[in-house]
């Protein structure tokens, strides 16, 4: 301690940086940065958790949805069939062999022969065509009695899961007892789209129609977006015009997206007359939305991007567009990029404004084009959720599972682009 | 006419008259000629916000970026007028090339940064050509050495009077008749603002320099002429030796006598 704390030249006490009094401060101090340090842990746990959360129960319900159930039937194709050659079987003759056996009447026989009078009931409605499928793949089965596995109905599908009805697992006991049953991977989800029986519908009509969407929005969108914020940073003089659309771009971003389905309603379907339900119509209306969303990121990338760079291009003769071209877009394309993400999976996830132009279109084949008839994924999670038959529960959930792999799909790719295109200063 | 408006040059490369520059309604120059010949490298001192930057800006166009800079009278290029409509400003800001305050290279490679000018106004019709235009541009700017053996590394990643080298190199690269150099040392280490110094006496013929500097002893090395400005006036051009011995102008005197600045 200093013989004498008063420094003459302030007439300040000399402050004691040992004394207790800071050494209270510095541990108050270590406190507060300990509190920040946990809270901030306890946020991120949190989301953690809800995600995990998310994922467990998506993943729990959804899994059944991809796995269904198929029971034997034995089949004696020779006795049903009359007696068939083989030369019948050798290929000028295939055809008209396989067109003139009955397989629908086969199935029947087949069923009542081995389940009783109500068998077919055991069966999924369609069966008697993946019987058809079977044969007409490896048309040998004809010269044999044989034993094929057939999609059983969603009935005994849930039975065979998880508990039922009293009914069902009574039905579904009397199957065993007369034949086999297995669970094997549902292709079909995969491969197949809309239908009634939830045992037998697919996924990929709505995934389709929510890729071929996406195509047109983010080709519309991604452009037309960054064009604009090109403009408006690079080229517009500031003025209560430029104000005034700076104003619209900001506020189109928050409309709610039931609106921008009303305007494609009003503007493509009414006053353009196009193709109600088609995914060229979707594509445009989302495209209308996620726009404003890319011009905002666009511009804000556009903005960070130093002045001395343009001025260092300027000052070797590039033009305004060279500037743009070979300068400001390479460094602000992955701030766009995190823009587009965003617009671009909140267009993925969205479906008011598609159910406003008739994107719920019961089809039970996939879109062929822009224009045919479509569906998108969460227009058609939303419409299974809603269906009365309970088999479309485990449907929703996998269909929804499809939803996430695709939007962590996109956004992977896009990381990936974004990383590709970062600068390293 | 002021009698210090240096207009003495029988054939100045670039020459200011009567020109004033304005940012909205606020006036930064006022008044300003002055003439540049190839043979001598022309300083601008003076202290900082007198508008050197500014009155260097408008000898190639770079206010024109600026929306409420605006400027008045006559600045001519070979006698041609560079605020005509005639002229293009692209073309102008290749035969009036520019190096900045803080180094900018580009986040490119080496190689790019030196080519891109040459590049967009299509001085090389091929790869050996545009290689030859690199290093002769690199050799000329003193780095060739340095960085023969990297050249498509990031000019971001080399030391900051490197970067200010390499965008001499690219100045250079398009082949440009003027050089406006706006304080290029202030961010460097002596070592370095050596080496830009004595690269300015090697350009110094071959093309027209202009350079700001408030650094007097770095006038008074690299220039063979100095343009004192105050407040958006020059007050005084001359030989860079009479300025420095032998000043007409008591306010230069003060300033070179350090009594403000
Ligand atoms: N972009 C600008 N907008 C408005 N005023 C400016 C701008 N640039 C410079 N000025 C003003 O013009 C005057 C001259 O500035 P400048 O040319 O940068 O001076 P110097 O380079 O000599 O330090 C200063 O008063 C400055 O505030
Ligand atoms: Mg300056």
């Amino acid at each position: 301690m200093p013989a004498n704390p008063q420094t003459p030249a302030t007439g300040r006490t000399k402050t004691d940086w040992m004394g207790e009094a800071m050494q209270k401060r510095i541990a108050r101090r270590y406190a507060a940065e300990r509190r920040f340090k946990w809270m901030g842990l306890g946020a991120v746990a949190l989301s953690s958790l809800f995600l995990a959360f998310l994922l467990v129960v998506m993943v729990g319900n959804g899994a059944k949805g991809f796995i269904s159930t198929e029971a034997t039937l034995t089949v004696d194709l020779p006795a049903a069939t009359g007696s068939i050659s083989p030369e019948q079987l050798t290929q000028p003759r295939l055809a008209a062999t396989m067109a003139s056996i009955d397989v629908r009447r086969i199935f029947d026989n087949a069923v009542q022969a081995q389940y009783g009078e109500d068998g077919a009931r055991f069966f999924a409605s369609t069966a008697w065509t993946a019987l058809r499928d079977q044969l007409t793949e490896n048309p040998n089965l004809v010269m044999s009695k044989t034993k094929v596995w057939l999609p059983t109905s969603s009935d005994i599908d849930r039975a065979a899961k998880d508990n039922s009805t009293p009914e069902a697992e009574a039905d579904y006991a009397t199957l065993r007892k007369a034949g086999e049953v297995r669970q094997t991977f549902n292709w079909r989800f995969l491969t197949g789209s809309d239908g009634t029986d939830p045992a037998q519908v697919g996924i990929w009509g709505a995934l389709k129609g929510s890729l071929i969407t996406m195509v047109v929005t983010l080709f519309l969108a991604f452009p037309v977006g960054v064009l604009a914020a090109v403009y408006l940073e690079e080229y517009a003089s500031k003025n209560w015009l430029t104000d005034l659309i700076e104003v619209s771009i900001n506020n189109l971003a928050a409309v709610p997206s039931i609106i921008f389905g009303l305007l494609g309603l009003a503007v493509f379907l009414q006053f353009f007359s196009m193709p109600r339900s088609a995914a060229i119509v979707g594509g445009l209306t989302l495209a209308l939305m996620t726009m404003p969303v890319i011009v905002i990121a666009a511009r804000n990338a556009i903005k960070a991007v130093p002045p001395s760079i343009r001025e260092a291009a300027m000052g070797v003769g590039a033009s305004p567009v060279q500037v743009v071209f070979h300068h400001v877009l390479p460094l602000a394309i992955p701030g766009i990029m995190t823009g587009t993400i965003i617009g671009m999976a909140r267009a993925l996830g969205e479906t008011a404004p598609l159910l406003m132009i008739g994107m719920r279109a019961f089809t039970t084949t996939p879109p062929d084009g822009l224009t045919d008839p479509a569906t998108v994924l969460p227009v058609q999670i939303f419409l299974w959720s809603d269906e009365v038959n309970r088999g479309f529960v485990e449907k929703t959930s996998a269909a929804i599972i499809v939803l996430l792999v695709f939007l962590l799909t996109m956004n992977a790719i896009a990381v990936y682009l974004r990383n590709r295109f970062e600068t390293r200063w | 006419m002021l009698d210090n408006t240096a207009t003495s040059s029988t054939n100045p490369k670039m020459s200011a008259r009567d020109v004033k520059v304005f940012y909205g309604d606020k006036q930064a120059i006022k008044g300003v000629s002055i003439d540049i010949d190839m043979d001598n490298v022309v300083a601008f001192i003076g202290p900082s916000g007198c508008g050197k930057s500014t009155f260097l800006r408008t000898l190639n166009r770079m206010n024109d970026t600026i929306p409420i800079a605006r400027v008045e009278g006559d600045i001519t290029l070979d006698g041609e007028n560079i605020y005509s409509s005639k002229m293009d400003v692209v073309q102008l800001r290749a035969r009036v090339g520019m190096v900045f305050q803080k180094p900018n290279p580009f986040p490119k490679s080496i190689y790019d940064n030196v080519a891109y000018g040459a590049r967009i106004h299509g001085l090389a019709p091929n790869k050996a050509e545009l290689d030859q235009i690199v290093e002769n541009s690199l050799v000329r700017a003193g780095l060739w050495n340095e960085v023969k053996d990297r050249l498509s590394d990031s000019g971001t990643a080399l030391s900051g009077g490197q970067q200010q080298r390499l965008c001499i190199a690219r100045a250079i690269a398009v082949d440009p008749e003027v050089i406006l150099m706006d304080e290029p040392c202030s961010a460097l280490d002596p070592i370095a603002t050596a080496k830009i110094e004595e690269l300015i006496h090697e350009l110094r013929g071959r093309y027209a320099i202009v350079i700001v500097t408030h650094n007097m002893q770095q006038a008074a090395r690299v220039s063979q002429k100095t343009a004192f400005f105050h407040l958006g006036t020059m007050v005084e051009y001359g030989d860079t030796s009479d300025i420095f011995t032998n000043p007409r102008e008591e306010r230069t005197r003060d300033y070179i006598t350090g009594r403000y600045g």
